[in-house]
C-alpha cells in the first residue's frame, strides 16, 4: 500500500498513513480527536472536516447539504485518503476538554455530603513499601539473596505465616539491585489476603507508595493519585474516554469491538492509552516515576471493565445479556500495559450483571448503605440510570436505559457540560423572557443535562408546555420565542446574536418528548424496584445521587418534572463521582476491598425487561410529573 | 348448606354526570339524564349502590349515512333529515338520547359550514326533548370550528360534546366551559392517556363531573377484549378512589360493531355465517351487552333492532338482586 501524507490544520501536523485510511483514523493517529457519535457509520454527521487540498475518496456524505459539499465539507469517517491531502478540523468537530466530574462538587449549586469512610474501614492499603537494610552475605552467612530479603521482610511486615512471593521478573534483577544499593533497599509489595508479593526492589529511598484510583466511565475517565501511606489524594486528572471515537454508548462500542480481533485490541488499547495519558500527566507533574505507583484500582461498568482487560464483550449485548465475569481477576499491570509497576496489581471492582457494573458497586460502597437498617436509594444517572435499593440485610439493583438525553444526546442543542453549555434556565412566566447560566460564562452554544431538567420544569411552569409535553403556541405572552417550524414546535432559549454559534439555541417539542421519556425511564426504574420489594417510597430514609449529571442537579426542578421521587429535600445527598471515590477507599483498606467483593455478591439484579411492571410504570411516568399525581403531592398544578 | 356470598367493599364510586338541562336549568329539555354514580361493579346491587341505569343514545346523522341497507331500511325516508330521524329514534325506537354526528361538515365531503351545522343542532333540539350528544366529522381542525359554533348555538342545553383528544383538547374544552356543556374525552385504549387527558382537561378549569370517558373500543371479534380490560381497569380505579378515572364511560358501539365484515356481508358470500339480517343485529347487540358488563354508561347505537334487544338486556340486568 502506498503511503500518503495527511496534513491537519490548524495544527499543521503531518502524518503518514496508508492509502485507503479514513480521515477519522488518520486524525486519531495524529493525536487529533474528532467526535464520532455513531462510531464511524457515517450517520451522525459529527465528524465534519474541511478538505483544503487533495482528492480523498468519498464513500458517504450522510446528512451534509449540497452547499456544505461544494465548500469541501466531508465526513471524516467516510472519506478515505488516496493521495496527499490537507484537512482542517473545525472546533465543533473536536472532542473538547470538558467538565469531567472529578469527585467534588462545584460550590453554590449543591452541597455534597462528604463521606469519610476511612475511619470505619481502617487504614490497611493494598500495597506497601518498606525500607530494609540487609546484612551483606559472607562465606559463613551464605543464605541466598531472596532468602536474605524475604527473612527481613517477614520480620518488618510481621507477616507471620503469610507467604511472601517474588515474581520472576523481579528476581531477575534482584542480585544487581541489592549490591548496587549496598543492601539498603526499598521494597514494594502488594498485599492480599493470601499473602505478599514483591513487586519492586529499588535503592533505598523514602518516597511513599502511591496507588491509582481510576473511574472508567463510558464518556469520561478520572484518575486519582493516592498516597497509600497517608490516604491523601495527591493529584487528580480527568479526560474523555478515547473510546468515544468508536461510539458514544456501550452498545456501539461493543458492536465495534466484536467486529474483529483487531477492533477489540484497538478499543482495549484506547482505554489503556486514556488512563496512561492521565497517569503520565500526573506523575510528571508530581515528579514521580511509574515505579512509584504500586497498585491500581479501577471501577467501571461491565463493558468498560471487560474492554479494559481485553475480554470480548459481545454477550453483554445479546439476550440473555451475560457478562463474561462478575468477579474480575487482579492482574499484573504489565499484562495490560498500564503505566504503573509492571508487577503491580490492577484490581477491578466486581460487577453485578451486564448493566450493573463495578462503578455501581463502588458507589454502593461509598454510600455505606449496606451497613445500617435505614433503607437507602442510590441512583447513578448517566446514559443508563443504575439504581440500587436496600440496607444491611438486602440490596436490589436494576438498570434502566434512560438514553443519552441527560448527557446531551438526542437533543437538538444537547451537549455535555462543557464551556458554552446552558446549565440553569429561568423563564419569566408572563413575558417568556429567558435568563441563562452558562458553563464558563461564555455565550451559549447548547444545553447540558442539568440545564435540560431546569428547562423542562420552567417550560411547564410558564405554561409553554402542558403536562404531556405539548407546546402551547397560543401562550398569552405572544412571545416570538415560542414558534412553529416546518415539522416541529420550538422555544428559543438564546437568539443567534446572543449565542456562541450561528443559530438560535432552541428546545423543540421533540426534545421535550425525549426528555420526558428519559426521566420517565429513571422514575419507572425506581418505582419498579420499590414495587418488587414492596417498599413504600416514604420508607426510604436517604436518596443518594451520583454521576456526572447528579452533581449539578436541582432537586426541586427534578421533583417538579417527576425525575426524582417527591421526598423532602433534606433526604437527598449528592456524592459526585462515587465510582472513583469507592476505588480510593478500596485502595486504602483491605476491609473496604473485601466489602466491595461482598457487595458484588450480595446485590440482587432485577432485569426490568422481564415482566410488565417496568413498562406499566414507564408509560405512567410519561407525564409531568406523573399520571398518578398523588405520587407528587408537593407539585402544584 | 347455605352459601354466603363474598362481598367486596369499595371506598369510592363512579362520578355522576348530568346530560341536558330543563327550562328551569336554562335549557329546553323535557327531562335530564344522569349517568354513572355507581358504587360497585356493574349491576352488582348486592355489593353496592347502582344509581343510574345505562342509557342508549341513537346515532343520527345530518346527511345520509354510509350504512348498510339492513339498517337503512329500518329508517326509511327519514335518512338525510336529522330532525325526522331524531324524532323517529325517540318516538318509535325509544332512544334515551340522541347522538348527533355532523358528518356533513367533512371538508372532503359536503364541507358544510359551522353555522349550517349549528343550525342542524338547533333544529334537532327543537324537535326532541331528550338530551343531545354532538360530535363533528373527525377532522380535528374542522371540528374545532364546528363544535365551537355548536356549543355557542346550544348554550345552556348542557350537551355532551366531543371529541377532546390528547393532541386536541383545548378548543373543545374551552367551548364547553364557556357555554356550559359536558365533554367526551377520548383516549386510544390506553389507561394512562385516558387519565392524563382527564387531568389536562380538568386543569383547564372544566370540573370532573363534566367529563365522560370514551376509552375507544373494538367491536365484537375486533379487539373487544382490549376494550373490556381497559374499561375494567378504569372502573376499578374509580371505585378505588382515583378521581381522574372516575368518570362514566361512553362507547361507540354502533360504529365499531358495524365496521366488522360480519355485520355487512350477506350469507351468499359466507353460507356458514347465516343471514346478514340476524347477524348484523346480533353483532351490535352482543358488542353492547359485553360492554355493559364492564361498566359502559352510555351506549352509542345504530341498528334499531339491536337497540330493542339491548333495551331488554338493560332492563333484565337492572332487576333488583341485592
Amino acid at each position: 500500500m502506498p503511503q500518503c501524507q495527511v496534513k491537519f490544520m490548524p495544527e499543521n501536523r503531518i502524518i503518514e498513513v496508508e492509502s485507503g485510511t479514513s480521515l477519522l483514523k488518520a486524525a486519531s493517529k495524529a493525536g487529533i480527536y474528532i467526535k464520532s457519535s455513531c462510531g464511524g457509520k457515517g450517520s451522525c454527521g459529527a465528524c465534519k472536516v474541511l478538505v483544503i487540498s487533495g482528492e480523498p475518496q468519498v464513500e458517504g456524505t450522510g446528512n451534509l447539504s449540497p452547499e456544505q459539499l461544494s465548500q469541501g465539507v466531508r465526513l471524516a469517517c467516510k472519506t478515505f485518503v488516496q493521495s496527499d491531502v490537507t484537512v482542517e478540523v473545525p472546533p465543533e468537530s473536536r472532542l473538547q476538554e470538558h467538565q469531567v466530574l472529578m469527585g467534588d462538587v462545584q460550590k453554590g449549586l449543591l452541597k455534597e455530603t462528604e463521606e469519610d469512610m476511612m475511619e470505619k474501614f481502617g487504614h490497611d492499603p493494598l500495597a506497601v513499601k518498606v525500607r530494609v537494610q540487609l546484612s551483606e552475605p559472607t562465606l559463613t552467612e551464605n543464605a541466598s539473596d531472596w532468602s536474605r530479603l524475604s527473612m527481613e521482610l517477614k520480620k518488618v511486615l510481621h507477616a507471620g505465616a503469610k507467604p511472601i512471593q517474588i515474581p520472576l521478573t523481579v528476581l531477575q534483577t534482584l542480585p544487581e539491585t541489592l549490591r548496587q544499593a549496598n543492601w539498603d533497599v526499598s521494597v514494594t509489595l502488594t498485599v492480599m489476603e493470601s499473602g505478599y508479593t514483591v513487586t519492586h526492589v529499588a535503592k533505598g529511598n523514602d518516597i511513599p507508595p502511591y496507588g491509582l484510583a481510576i473511574d472508567i466511565g463510558t464518556t469520561t475517565v478520572v484518575v486519582y493519585l493516592v498516597n497509600l501511606l497517608t490516604g491523601e489524594i495527591v493529584d487528580k486528572q480527568g479526560t474523555y474516554n478515547k473510546q468515544a471515537k468508536f461510539g458514544d454508548d456501550v452498545i456501539s462500542r461493543i458492536v465495534y469491538a466484536v467486529e474483529s480481533p483487531e477492533n477489540l485490541q484497538e478499543i482495549h488499547q484506547a482505554v489503556i492509552d486514556t488512563v496512561n495519558d492521565l497517569t503520565d500527566k500526573i506523575i510528571s507533574r508530581q515528579n514521580l516515576n511509574f515505579n512509584d505507583l504500586a497498585v491500581a484500582m479501577t471501577a467501571g461498568n461491565t463493558t468498560m471493565t471487560q474492554l479494559l482487560l481485553g475480554v470480548d464483550p459481545r454477550y453483554v449485548r445479546l439476550e440473555p445479556y451475560i457478562p463474561t465475569m462478575n468477579d474480575v481477576p487482579s492482574v499484573p499491570a504489565r499484562q495490560i500495559g498500564l503505566h504503573i509497576l509492571p508487577e503491580g496489581l490492577v484490581h477491578s471492582f466486581p460487577s453485578v450483571a451486564s448493566y450493573v457494573g463495578g462503578d455501581i458497586v463502588s458507589g454502593t460502597l461509598v454510600t455505606d448503605m449496606a451497613n445500617g437498617e435505614d433503607i437507602v436509594l442510590f441512583i447513578d444517572i448517566g446514559t443508563n440510570g443504575e439504581i440500587v435499593l436496600g440496607n444491611q440485610d438486602w440490596l436490589v439493583s436494576c438498570a434502566c436505559s434512560a438514553g443519552p438525553c441527560f448527557e446531551g444526546g438526542g437533543i437538538t442543542f444537547g451537549m455535555r457540560a462543557m464551556p458554552g453549555a446552558i446549565e440553569r434556565v429561568k423563564i419569566d412566566p408572563e413575558t417568556l423572557d429567558v435568563n441563562l447560566k452558562v458553563v464558563g460564562r461564555i455565550p451559549p452554544v447548547g444545553i447540558c443535562g442539568s440545564g435540560l431538567v431546569d428547562c423542562l420544569a420552567k417550560l411547564r411552569e410558564a405554561g409553554i408546555i402542558d403536562r404531556a409535553g405539548n407546546f402551547q403556541l397560543e401562550h398569552p405572552s405572544q412571545s416570538a420565542r415560542l414558534r412553529a417550524t416546518a415539522d416541529d414546535k420550538e422555544f428559543v432559549l438564546a437568539w443567534a446574536h446572543q449565542s456562541g454559534g450561528e443559530k438560535d439555541v432552541v428546545i423543540t417539542e421533540n426534545d421535550v418528548k425525549n426528555l420526558i421519556r428519559a426521566k420517565g425511564a429513571i422514575y419507572a426504574g425506581i418505582r419498579s424496584l420499590l414495587t418488587m420489594v414492596a417498599v413504600d417510597i416514604e420508607m426510604i430514609s436517604r436518596i443518594v445521587i451520583a454521576g456526572g449529571f447528579g452533581n449539578y442537579l436541582n432537586v426541586h426542578d427534578s421533583v417538579q418534572i417527576g425525575l426524582l421521587p417527591d421526598l423532602p429535600e433534606d433526604k437527598f445527598q449528592f456524592i459526585g463521582n462515587s465510582s472513583v471515590k469507592g476505588a480510593r477507599l478500596a485502595l486504602l483498606s483491605q476491609n473496604a476491598w473485601k466489602e466491595a467483593a461482598d457487595l458484588g455478591h450480595k446485590m440482587t439484579y432485577i432485569e426490568l425487561s422481564v415482566g410488565t411492571t417496568f413498562m406499566d410504570e414507564f408509560v405512567s411516568a410519561l407525564f409531568l410529573p406523573h399520571t398518578d399525581l398523588s405520587l407528587f403531592p408537593s407539585v402544584q398544578g | 348448606m347455605p352459601v354466603t356470598l363474598v362481598k367486596e367493599k369499595y371506598p369510592s364510586k363512579v362520578g355522576e354526570v348530568v346530560l341536558g338541562a330543563t327550562a328551569a336549568e336554562g335549557g329546553t329539555r323535557t327531562s335530564v339524564i344522569r349517568v354513572g354514580g355507581d358504587g360497585t361493579l356493574p349491576f352488582l346491587q348486592f355489593e353496592g349502590s347502582v344509581e343510574n341505569r345505562p342509557i342508549i343514545a341513537m346515532e343520527v346523522t345530518d346527511i345520509v349515512p354510509p350504512w348498510n341497507d339492513t339498517i337503512k331500511e329500518q329508517f326509511g325516508d327519514v335518512l338525510g333529515n336529522p330532525v325526522a330521524m331524531a324524532k323517529k329514534c325517540v318516538e318509535e325506537f325509544g332512544a334515551d338520547a340522541i347522538y348527533l354526528k355532523l358528518i356533513g361538515a367533512d371538508p372532503e365531503g359536503e364541507n358544510r359550514s359551522p353555522e349550517q351545522c349549528a343550525q342542524v343542532v338547533k333544529d334537532v333540539l327543537a324537535a326532541v326533548g331528550v338530551p343531545l350528544i354532538v360530535v363533528g366529522c373527525e377532522d380535528p381542525e374542522k371540528d374545532n370550528e364546528v363544535m365551537a359554533a355548536v356549543a355557542e348555538a346550544a348554550a345552556g342545553e348542557n350537551l355532551l360534546i366531543g371529541l377532546a383528544e390528547q393532541d386536541n383538547y383545548k378548543s373543545i374544552t374551552a367551548a364547553a366551559m364557556v357555554h356550559k356543556h359536558n365533554v367526551i374525552a377520548r383516549s386510544p385504549l390506553d389507561i394512562n392517556i385516558c387519565k392524563q387527558l382527564n387531568i389536562l382537561i380538568n386543569e383547564m378549569g372544566l370540573p370532573l363531573n363534566k367529563i365522560v370517558i370514551d376509552p375507544m373500543i373494538g367491536g365484537l371479534g375486533f379487539g373487544i377484549e382490549y376494550a373490556y380490560s381497559i374499561m375494567e381497569r378504569a372502573r376499578l380505579g374509580a371505585l378505588a378512589g382515583d378521581k381522574m378515572l372516575s368518570m362514566p364511560m361512553i362507547c361507540t358501539v354502533g360504529y365499531e360493531a358495524n365496521r366488522a365484515k360480519e355485520a355487512n356481508v350477506g350469507a351468499g358470500e359466507f353460507p356458514g355465517w347465516g343471514e346478514l339480517q340476524d347477524r348484523g343485529i346480533l353483532w351490535e347487540a352482543v358488542t353492547a351487552a359485553a360492554l355493559l358488563q364492564v361498566g359502559a354508561s352510555i351506549l352509542l347505537m345504530r341498528n334499531p333492532a339491536s337497540v330493542r334487544l339491548v333495551q331488554r338486556n338493560i332492563a333484565d340486568m337492572m332487576e333488583q338482586n341485592a
